[in-house]
């Protein structure tokens, strides 16, 4: 196996099981890294606990719930806001968090007093909300209160209200991805099956993880909309409770992030019969393809195609006005689980950039089988990376742009290598046809902005002219730009709006004849 | 000729493997059902034969299949001069193939876990 080992990490011999480079002949037989597995004592991982992966990832993106953590403030703080996911009901879930607030006196004479009536107290604030979830930490965990006991308590003193509790201590996994299986098990266990959802389509899916970063979840379900399709419910992001409890009668789940959420359809697929659908919503040619099929399962792919067709006439143009100032740009693709496999091909084949590592904070190796198949050859594959081994890679691959989540991205950017947020987005929303045109263009001005000259000079000590401009990014990119492209009328920049989400709001929606409407009453 | 029969099953696979996301469910028996769900279906389009949509299951392995042929006969067109015995004998060595790498010599440890 063509192992890598980092000069970093001599000292740690085992990371060597945890980084590959995939050679001319190299196949999935040959060529996988080690994957979730508790991170080695002495690498300094970046990845998030099993608490963060069940309610930061997965649970806060509900939308109408009050998500209150059973801990110390800091659990709640250290997983609130930092990722975009956004809602339409002015994003309640956004803007408040909850927590029971446990003190060391309460782990020695027990908090489910506390928990009982901060519960309470959150219902009364917020009179608007009847649900709730109520997440287990590291500290509760190990006293052992019953939260259950005290939800169900709760629940028979106020009838009007539902609560749901994901038992997911920090500890109780390698990394966050363990916290992801919690939840989506418990909430198959618990709440599926619990209210019977009104059917209003002939093609009835649930959308199933997609978190709504920026918007993501809002685009995609403009395209189902327009293909007559109901979302009976998305798993999490713009998620309704009630209408995650209905997940039971839908006839399709289509699934985005199979890493976070691969359970909960494999569970669906088990005990219901409802099939699982892997699509990707990101990059021109992976949605159409995706979108193509979500119609030919229910026999409307004509519809599908009709979509294609009108969003790549509108959008082909400005993708590949950024392509060509793209092609050949090196980009490490570092992200925490799906997108490594979402974006590897995609940037590669829509915008012709060259991926030159990949890694994952906490996939399995299920998720590097998939991002290793789908990057080109020499790419570096890395499970579970410490900052040291980052910098490394930087420092020898010198790559042109780093696609990462904020905290690795800071470092990036303290030795001058730019970085995008893969996890929030910079200017999203990323997915869509428009979204993906969005994303080429963040990349073009990350790559291309002055400020990487800029940051060079020392106004303090320097000589530098005044009498001349700083080169913008168009001067930059277009330099070595042929006149045939450079003149190009055909292409152009991007020319959507600020916010690519609100117009989609106002749109009406075809209304299609259903095909198993009952017979009329003889 | 058995290189280039060898060739051919090598470029099919890769097709799969960079645009498609069925064979890698996580868990081994999982992946034997769905490489042969879809690839049972994928010959059966690229013969002209009838595809079966009754179960929805059936329909998903379809929706899958006539993806993975549409792509198969955009990016490979020696396919349409094979005969259907040749297209059989073809989609019966990259299923071979298929499993071969991501079941039985694939190197994840997670492949033979019980549970999801």
């Amino acid at each position: 196996m063509p192992l890598h080992e980092f000069d970093c990490s001599k000292v740690i011999p085992e990371r060597k099981q945890h980084a590959v480079v995939k050679g001319r002949e190299e196949d999935l037989t040959s060529c996988l890294p080690k994957g979730y597995l508790n991170t080695i004592p002495g690498s300094i991982s970046e990845r998030g606990c099993a608490y963060c992966g069940a309610k930061h990832v997965i649970g806060t993106p509900m939308k109408d719930v009050i998500h209150i953590s059973h801990g110390p403030v800091g659990c709640t703080y250290d997983t609130w806001q930092t990722k975009r996911y956004l809602s339409d009901n002015n994003n309640f879930q956004l803007k408040y968090t909850f927590a029971s607030d446990v003190k060391e006196k309460h782990i020695v004479f027990g908090a489910d007093k506390l928990l009982k009536s901060n519960i309470i107290d959150a219902f009364k604030a917020f009179p608007d909300i009847k649900r709730m979830t109520v997440y287990q930490t590291c500290a509760t965990a190990l006293i052992g209160d019953d939260i259950e006991a005290i939800c169900d308590d709760v629940m028979e003193e106020m009838p009007d209200v539902d609560i749901f509790v994901c038992n997911s201590p920090g500890f109780a996994g390698p990394s966050q991805s363990a916290g992801h299986h919690k939840i989506n098990i418990a909430w198959v266990n618990n709440k599926v099956g619990t209210v019977e959802p009104e059917i209003t389509s002939d093609y009835v899916i649930n959308y199933v993880g997609e978190y709504n970063i920026q918007g993501d979840q809002e685009i995609m379900q403009d395209y189902f909309k327009r293909m007559g399709i109901q979302i009976l419910s998305t798993f999490t992001g713009n998620g309704s409770y009630d209408d995650l409890r209905g997940m039971h009668r839908a006839h399709l789940n289509v699934l985005e992030c199979a890493r976070s959420a691969e359970y909960i359809c494999d569970e669906l697929r088990a005990r219901y019969g409802i099939p699982r659908m892997d699509i990707d919503g990101f990059g021109f040619k992976a949605l159409a393809g995706s979108l193509k099929k979500i119609g030919l399962f229910f026999g409307i792919e004509d519809r599908a195609q009709a979509i294609i067709d009108e969003e790549v006439a509108r959008w082909q143009p400005e993708l590949d006005w950024y392509k060509e100032r793209l092609k050949g740009k090196k980009l490490c693709l570092w992200p925490g689980g799906s997108k490594l496999w979402h974006w590897a091909h995609t940037l590669e084949e829509d915008l012709g950039i060259r991926i030159v590592s990949v890694y994952t904070k906490f996939g399995h190796q299920g998720d590097m089988e998939k991002g290793i198949s789908r990057c080109s050859e020499g790419a570096l594959a890395i499970d579970d990376p410490n900052e040291l081994e980052t910098l490394e890679v930087m420092e020898k691959l010198k790559p042109d742009l780093i696609l990462t989540g904020k905290r690795p991205g800071e470092v990036a950017k303290k030795v001058r290598v730019p970085y995008l947020n893969a996890h929030a987005y910079h200017n999203g929303p990323y997915k869509g046809f428009e979204g993906w045109v969005r994303f080429a263009r963040d990349i073009y001005n990350a790559i291309y902005s002055p400020l990487h000259q800029l940051a060079f000079t020392d106004i303090s000590k320097d000589d530098f002219a005044t009498d001349k401009g700083f080169m913008t990014r168009r001067m930059i990119s277009d330099v070595d730009l042929d006149d045939e492209v450079k003149n190009n009328t055909e292409l152009r920049e991007y020319t959507g709006g600020f916010d690519s989400v609100s117009k989609l709001h106002d749109r009406e929606y075809p209304e299609f004849e259903s095909q198993s409407a009952p017979a009329a009453a003889e | 000729m058995q290189e280039t029969i060898e060739n051919k099953v090598g470029d099919l696979l890769s097709f799969i493997m960079k645009n498609s996301l069925w064979q890698f469910n996580s868990r081994g028996w999982d992946r034997r059902k769905q490489s042969e769900g879809v690839l049972t279906k994928v010959s059966e389009l690229l013969c002209d034969e009838p595809v079966s949509k009754e179960t929805p299951a059936d329909k998903c392995y379809y929706a899958e299949a006539q993806c993975v042929v549409d792509g198969f006969n955009k990016n490979f067109p020696w396919l349409k001069d094979l005969s259907k015995d040749e297209i059989k004998a073809l989609i019966h060595q990259l299923h071979e193939r298929l499993d071969y790498q991501t079941i039985d010599a694939s190197l994840n440890a997670e492949l033979t876990v019980k549970n999801y």
